[in-house]
């Protein structure tokens, strides 16, 4: 049973997870203006369903919490309180909040400091809505507000939480010897019990339970039998119970009873009434008691009174569960059947999807094995490509189990966009576009860290003061978008910032400053804003104020290209910038080209080409001893040899290589001059991080059909513009 | 034969909780995610008791109860809500609705027992 509470549990944390982002688009759905009865209904239900189960489990603390932010909610939703900008804004710092109590039940994070904002909420409840100063109420405003509530809400709270556990010892229900007088119950119930399915019979059986005997039937209100209505109440009963079992026992088995019923428990000690009817509206049917009174008489004869309450209860009983029976029957029969609800969805461990993803990657593998090992004629039969066909398919499957919306990399962006607003007093809107857009949840994990460095650049440096703004002609609020969209295999996630835009000949004259480009450069505009994420660039006190426009932008780039992924830069200046981290679909497995270099197989990522040239004789000129260049229809492209960049021995003729024409994002087409090229094929990516470290001018390794190792060659860092590779001071080592 | 339970409730978590505890305690438990969800499956199983949630999405917990009860052939049925509010104006609504009773979550599988033996033999 515990391993499956964890299990349970392990489930409620996801869906705290799903609730907050539900309540925290409401949130933000209220904050730009839509406060319609559904959105803020959402919101509740998050709050509420987070709750719900953090009770369950035992977690007092968010509880707690929860249950001050819901009480604002439901008073919102009831109408009570007004969801003003101001007051949604507090409720988005109480989610905040929320948030970090989840994350403190589930164990990642200490319990947060909430008095204060508890206190905040009692206070907006108890004033209905704000005070007048908005979202800083004022202290002494608040100061009078949790005296009362702090001494009620827990006292609302108990109800919840107000299951006493009652233990009744059965030696003590027989040893009346000296013992408390027994306890008269009288119950009469009310039509609306018989409505309600409520069945007297069960309440009674409860009472038996404790030790209670039935002693007197009340059939004073019993109507002429063509007078019976079969769905009215028209018992009363009376019942003694062991002066030892506690009255709040008794009580408790008339939880259900509607309040129409009359419900009296009273104690023969001194005739004191100790506990008049239960439910208090019950109060009015008091006039109608002493006719009911009257009929019972205590001392009658005992036995003979039990014989004829228990036919008559027997009778009772019958009647009204009759007409369930059927249906009971036919539930049984339904149950033969296979009643399990079938779900549409299933929750997976990770780790089983990664095994399952690198059985797949070994099937890629031995898939290309066995064509290899084949001859051609083999290789043909219509089985081999069959089984390409469904290798590839397995294989497409696999990788759409662990494709994931974008959203949850998104999630964590309006509270930052939140914090930074407090920090630096700049209030910013945020719209995001195709947040379902699926990618790997690989790449959604590594993802987070650029995308917070590209968010923060963009709220600290892009985003104006409003001042500032204001004298620019733009509305006060900066916006940042952040969208994501997929082309082909690659996923082009931005973040846009209205910003002013990169100052260029700051950024230049930083650059120059530091030594990453030399005083007398000629940069293009493009090649200026890259420079942000030139390595060494990152200062503080530099373009802006606080600390810099390439803070950590090296950071950024350096991990989107680990991923495989490249980072683009578009400014306008005064207009904004642009940030585009461009990435696989997955990490996991690419299309490649099988190429050799000085003999060595390495694997070219086909993404990145643009076709292959062989070339003639002088097509490929030496411009300088450094460079040469490839002459295509008329136009000169720069050509590389990959062999010279890794240092290998070539000694081949150019006539006798290949140029592979290449698209790189830092330098545009260029050629890659290879010996030969051996085939196209699927391969999987093996991290060399993980054995090795990071080696700049590969991203990965694979294992060939025939077991070879082959290195994957990455492209972007190999031909990368000169202005890169000049200045980039560390080299090959990245 | 044992008595077959329908839950609903919006949450899994919740769902898988109510089932782990009641059948612990030998009933059988059929669910449903939501009140138009548990709608139809009060057709299909025909459970003795229906417990249901109050705050769920598409159909809330009194919308169906209302639907439940407005059916000749569940009237007998015992309806159990089972929610974290816990407001009198909240169980009064439910009970006009045609609740037959009320447990606040979060619940202990001891007196959640207790309370469906005073509504379903």
């Amino acid at each position: 049973m515990s391993d499956e509470l964890d299990e349970i549990q392990a489930i409620f944390f996801e869906e705290c997870t799903e609730g907050l982002a539900a309540a925290e688009e409401g949130l933000s759905a209220m904050q730009n203006g839509d406060t319609s009865a559904d959105t803020i209904a959402s919101v509740f239900r998050a709050v509420h369903s987070i709750k719900g189960g953090a009770g369950a489990f035992g977690h007092t603390a968010l509880t707690h919490f929860a249950h001050s932010f819901e009480n604002v909610l439901d008073a919102v939703r009831g109408g009570k309180i007004e969801p003003t900008l101001p007051l949604v804004r507090v409720m988005l710092i109480a989610f905040d909040l929320l948030s970090d109590h989840v994350s403190a039940a589930t164990g990642q994070a200490g319990v947060p400091e909430d008095g204060e904002m508890i206190a905040r909420l009692e206070a907006i409840l108890a004033n209905g809505g704000l005070a007048d100063d908005g979202e800083d109420a004022t202290p002494a405003a608040q100061a009078p507000a949790p005296a009362a509530p702090a001494t009620e809400a827990p006292a609302g709270e108990e109800d919840p939480f107000g299951f006493q556990p009652v233990t009744v010892a059965i030696e003590e229900l027989d040893g009346e010897s000296g013992g408390p007088a027994d306890w008269t119950v009288r119950f009469t119930p009310g039509d609306a019990d018989l409505a309600n399915a409520g069945e007297p019979m069960l309440v009674i059986r409860e009472v038996e339970s404790l030790g209670g005997e039935i002693v007197a039937v009340d059939v004073g209100d019993l109507p002429a039998l063509r007078d019976i209505d079969t769905e009215a109440a028209y018992f009363g009963w009376t019942l003694r119970v062991p002066g030892t079992v506690e009255e709040s026992a008794i009580r408790d088995c008339f939880d259900f009873v509607s309040p129409e019923a009359l419900v009296e428990i009273t104690r023969e000690e001194a005739g004191a009434i100790v506990a008049d009817a239960v439910p208090e509206p019950a109060v009015e049917q008091e006039a109608a008691l002493p006719d009911v009174r009257a009929q019972v008489d205590p001392s009658a004869d005992l036995d003979q009174m039990l014989s004829m309450v228990q036919s008559i209860a027997e009778a009772t009983t019958i009647a009204p569960s009759a007409p369930p029976a059927p249906e009971a029957d036919k539930a049984n029969k339904f149950a033969d059947k296979p009643s399990e609800m079938v779900s549409q969805t299933i929750r997976v461990d990770l780790a089983k999807l990664d095994m399952l993803l690198n059985l797949v990657g070994e099937l890629v593998i031995r898939n290309s094995i066995l064509s290899d090992r084949l001859s051609s004629a083999d290789a043909q039969r219509v089985e081999l490509p069959e089984l390409a066909r469904l290798t590839r398919q397995i294989q497409d499957n696999v990788m759409s189990l662990r494709a994931q919306p974008i959203r949850q990399a998104f999630s964590r962006v309006p509270r930052m966009l939140r914090d930074l607003g407090a920090e630096t007093g700049k209030t910013i809107n945020l719209e995001t576009i195709g947040e379902t857009t699926e990618v790997d949840k690989g790449v959604i994990e590594k993802i987070g860290d650029p995308l917070t460095h590209m968010i923060r650049n963009a709220a600290d440096h892009g985003i104006e003061s409003a001042e500032e703004r204001i004298a620019a002609g733009k509305s006060p609020d900066g916006t940042i978008r952040l969208s994501a969209e997929q082309k082909g295999a690659r996923i082009f996630v931005r973040v846009k910032d209205d910003g002013r835009g990169i100052n260029r000949e700051k950024v230049l004259a930083k650059a120059v400053e530091r030594g990453i480009v030399p005083a007398d450069a000629q940069l293009s505009n493009e090649e200026i804003d890259q420079l942000i994420c030139a390595p060494g660039f990152s200062t503080a006190d530099t373009i802006s104020n606080i600390s810099g426009r390439g803070v950590g932008m090296d950071v950024v780039r350096s991990n989107v290209e680990a991923l495989g992924g490249r980072v683009e830069i578009a400014s306008v200046p005064g207009e904004g910038t642009t940030f585009t981290m461009i990435l696989p679909l997955t990490l996991a497995i690419l299309d490649g080209m099988i190429v050799r270099l000085a003999g060595q197989r390495f694997v070219l990522p086909l993404a990145h080409v643009i076709e292959t040239v062989q070339p003639e004789k002088g097509q490929v000129k030496r411009t300088t001893p450094n460079t040469e260049v490839i002459e295509m229809r008329g136009e000169y492209l720069p050509v590389k040899r990959a062999t010279e960049i890794f240092g290998l021995n070539d000694d081949r003729s150019i006539e006798d290589s290949l140029v592979v024409i290449v698209e790189s994002e830092t330098a545009g087409h260029v050629g890659l001059m290879v010996d030969t090229i051996d085939d196209r094929r699927e391969v999987v990516i093996k991290s060399l991080d993980q054995n090795l470290h990071p080696i700049r001018g590969l991203g990965g390794a694979t294992i060939l059909g025939d077991g070879s190792i082959a290195l994957i060659l990455d492209i972007e860092a190999l031909v990368a513009s000169p202005t890169q590779t000049r200045f980039a001071p560390k080299g090959l080592a990245a | 034969m044992s008595k077959l339970i329908l839950t609903v409730d919006d949450s899994a978590s919740m769902r898988m909780l109510l089932k782990a505890s009641l059948s612990a305690q030998g009933y059988r438990i059929e669910s449903a995610n939501d009140g138009q969800h548990g709608l139809e499956r009060m057709h299909e199983v025909k459970p003795d008791l229906l417990i249901t949630d109050i705050n769920m999405p598409k159909m809330d917990g009194f919308e169906l109860i209302e639907a439940v009860r407005s059916e000749g052939g569940f009237k007998g049925t015992p309806i159990l809500v089972l929610s974290t509010e816990f407001s009198d104006e909240k169980k009064a609504r439910a009970r006009s609705a045609g609740a037959t009773g009320w447990i606040t979550k979060p619940f202990e599988a001891e007196k959640l027992g207790a309370a469906i033996r005073r509504v379903c033999p």
